[in-house]
């Protein structure tokens, strides 16, 4: 972000918030703000009642399916809130580049956080901010919010200063007020950082709103010569899209480090795949040197030290570990047939990885001697791609038992398991947000692949948040800040 | 059911030998390489019908080994072996091939070539690249036992990164899993 810092003044307020509505997750009313005009990039339709998603029986498969397709999106649990857009009026330049950017971003945060509820900017109470008496608070909660975000936006220069307020209706009494000053053009993510603090306001960890995500994407290939893919980056909701590599070949399969300061991927660098890292500005790029071939899906451990990756001896793929200089290379599983794409876990005791040891590709874990193997996965034909929570309790992967790909979600505790994604088209590859709140993926629909986010859950609606070229691999950084 | 199998493999081969005739656009003027004799499980062909010649083979100077023409034409003489879904077994019709392909590399002793592996659109791309690089190396193990010599070989999977049918059905798919012939040098 350079030249592009937000220079984030926060001035706290009396902040007077009870255990209970701590614990309570809390739907928050940001208003005036037409949330149907926002213009979506793109959805992924969802069944709206479990009856409507398909069955997935385990067909021919004499163990009992346990993947039970009800979607669980709790809306009733989320707190409604009110977000009405600024009251003063502001130049139409400002207002295109900055009010009207504000107001879309903190919206679809909000409203996507999984937190919150927003109510419906059309019965908003024209004035009455802030909510001075019982009657002007009660129109506010006849909107069926329960809080209210009151947002003034001023210029002051080249700056934009935001002031907010967070009103509890119930108690017409001001619980959250920050105020951030940053350049016109950083008008998005001053949204974010508020909505990323509404939402710690309520949880007590903040929103994912200012994490990026790294992929590969096809957008630089020149058409009549052989496929090319470079890594980029872009924030979480699609915006801001940044090449890293200039690698002219195929470059595949991000993976950030821990510190959310580097990459690691595979290149056809050099004629043959190799393991690379790589700064996420595209500075210091160097291999990994090792003996082996194929060198895919690389994955980096929680502590940044080692690499785990898929590599090729004779023909025969294994799970590997090396380190960054490409020394302690150690050979994790033994087995004829295909073990590839290694995850690592968050407490990075243990591995999950892909193997078709026992006929179709499956998911299984072991641990850093290669012991304790077992299989994760049970029903479906195939099950790939795996990826566990930031607290590791559950593993994201694309699954499959008849038709296309979709992603699934398992409680590793129970083994219960979950499909979040759901219509046309293949759904590959899921990472989760650092907060674990929401899982972005890819998806093939005809010749068009693109990443989609959405919630961890499978509440909501997920958004298409690429649109240039064909878009893959999505790897969400591991850190909220 | 065995019986079964060897008329689908015969019908096979004919109807292979059909295709290689109809592409040839001229009788060529020396006889082209038989194939090496396959493993045990090839059928053997009816003698009354021509040799199956999977691979027209252009030999201006046979035995000095000598070819001319681009890197990327004389690729073009080393055909593709395909597969079956989620497989790297060497068909019986991907055999021929291979023996073909083996023949010819083993008059022109200075080529070095890559074999690529591919796969179809269908599985994940990571697992398709762990697949194509079983692929080449399933095509590469089938052409050391003819006696091609390991060192001129190269593999690299592309998994389904680069496909040869874009389409999105079964005749794409079985164009996209296979292993590919690039000749490094000649």
């Amino acid at each position: 972000m350079k030249g592009n810092s937000l220079n984030e003044e926060r001035r706290e307020e009396k902040i007077s918030l009870k255990g209970e509505e701590r614990a309570a997750r809390v739907s928050l009313v940001a208003a005036a703000f037409a949330l149907a005009a926002m213009p979506l990039l793109g959805q992924v339709p969802k069944p709206t009642s479990p009856s409507s998603a398909p069955s997935t029986p385990a067909s021919g498969n004499a163990q009992p399916s346990n993947i039970d397709l009800t979607l669980t999106g709790a809306t009733s649990a989320r707190r409604p809130l009110a977000i009405p857009v600024t009251i003063a009026p502001l130049s139409p330049e400002l207002q295109t580049k900055a009010v009207d950017p504000f107001y879309t971003t903190l919206s679809d945060d909000l409203a996507g956080s999984g937190v919150f509820v927003v109510a419906d900017p059309a019965l908003y109470p024209k004035g009455m901010r802030p909510p001075k008496s019982r009657e002007e608070g009660d129109a506010w909660k006849a909107t069926s919010a329960q809080f209210l975000v009151d947002t003034r936006l001023s210029p002051d220069g080249g700056n934009v200063i935001v002031e907010a307020l967070l009103w509890d209706l119930g108690t017409l009494k001001s619980i959250m007020g920050k105020t951030y000053t940053g350049e016109t053009r950083a008008a998005r993510r001053i949204a974010h950082t508020l909505a990323s603090d509404l939402v710690r306001q309520f949880t007590g960890r903040p929103g994912p709103f200012l994490t990026k995500i790294a992929f590969s994407s096809d957008r630089d290939r020149v058409a009549g010569k052989a496929v090319v893919k470079e890594i980029y980056t872009m924030d979480f909701d699609g915006e801001n899209e940044r090449r890293v590599t200039y690698s002219h070949t195929l470059s595949l399969a991000p993976d950030w480090s821990p510190d959310g300061k580097s990459l690691v991927y595979q290149s056809y660098e050099k004629d043959t795949p190799g393991l690379w890292l790589v700064g996420k500005d595209g500075t210091d790029k160097r291999p990994i040197p090792v003996p082996t071939q194929l060198n895919a899906s690389p994955s980096f451990s929680p502590d940044g030290k080692t690499v785990a990756f898929c590599g090729s001896v004779k023909g025969n793929t294994e799970i590997f570990t090396v380190q960054m200089d490409g020394s302690k290379l150690r050979r994790l599983t033994e087995n004829v047939a295909i073990d590839s794409t290694p995850r690592w876990s968050p407490n990075g005791r243990e591995l999950a990885f892909t193997s078709n040891r026992q006929g179709t590709p499956q998911i299984f874990m072991m641990d850093l001697e290669g012991a304790n193997v077992r299989r994760v996965s049970l029903a479906g034909n195939w099950n790939d791609e795996a990826s566990f929570s930031p607290d590791g309790g559950r593993l994201a992967f694309a699954c499959r038992n008849e038709g296309d790909f979709q992603i699934c979600v398992m409680d590793l505790a129970s083994g219960r398991t979950v499909q979040i994604s759901s219509g046309p088209g293949a759904h590959e590859g899921p990472t989760w947000s650092p907060d674990g709140s929401k899982i972005a993926w890819e998806v093939q629909r005809g010749d068009s692949t693109q990443i989609a986010v959405g919630s961890a859950d499978g509440s909501g609606t997920a958004r298409i948040v690429t649109s240039s070229g064909n878009n893959f691999s999505p790897s969400w950084v591991k850190t909220l800040e | 059911m065995k019986q079964s199998l060897k008329i689908g493999s015969l019908t096979l081969a004919i109807v292979a030998f059909a295709v290689a005739c109809s592409c040839s656009s001229k009788p060529k003027a020396a006889p082209a390489p038989a194939p090496t004799p396959a493993p045990v499980s090839t059928p053997t062909v009816v003698t009354t019908e021509p040799a199956p010649a999977p691979t027209p083979v252009p030999t201006p100077n046979v035995e000095k080994g000598e070819l001319t023409g681009s890197l990327s034409e004389v690729s073009s003489y080393l055909k593709p072996a395909f597969f079956d879904y989620d497989k790297a077994d060497v068909r019986s019709d991907a055999r021929d091939v291979l023996a073909a392909n083996a023949a010819w590399l083993k008059k022109y002793l200075s080529v070095r070539f890559t074999i690529e592996g591919h796969a179809d659109e269908r599985g994940t791309a990571q697992y398709n690249l762990a697949l194509g690089d079983r692929r080449a190396n399933a095509a590469k193990d089938y052409l050391v036992s003819l006696g091609v010599d390991a060192s001129r070989i190269k593999t690299v999977s592309y998994g389904k990164e680069r496909p040869f049918a874009t389409g999105h059905d079964e005749d794409s798919w079985q164009k996209n899993r296979r292993a590919h012939f690039v000749v490094t040098a000649k």
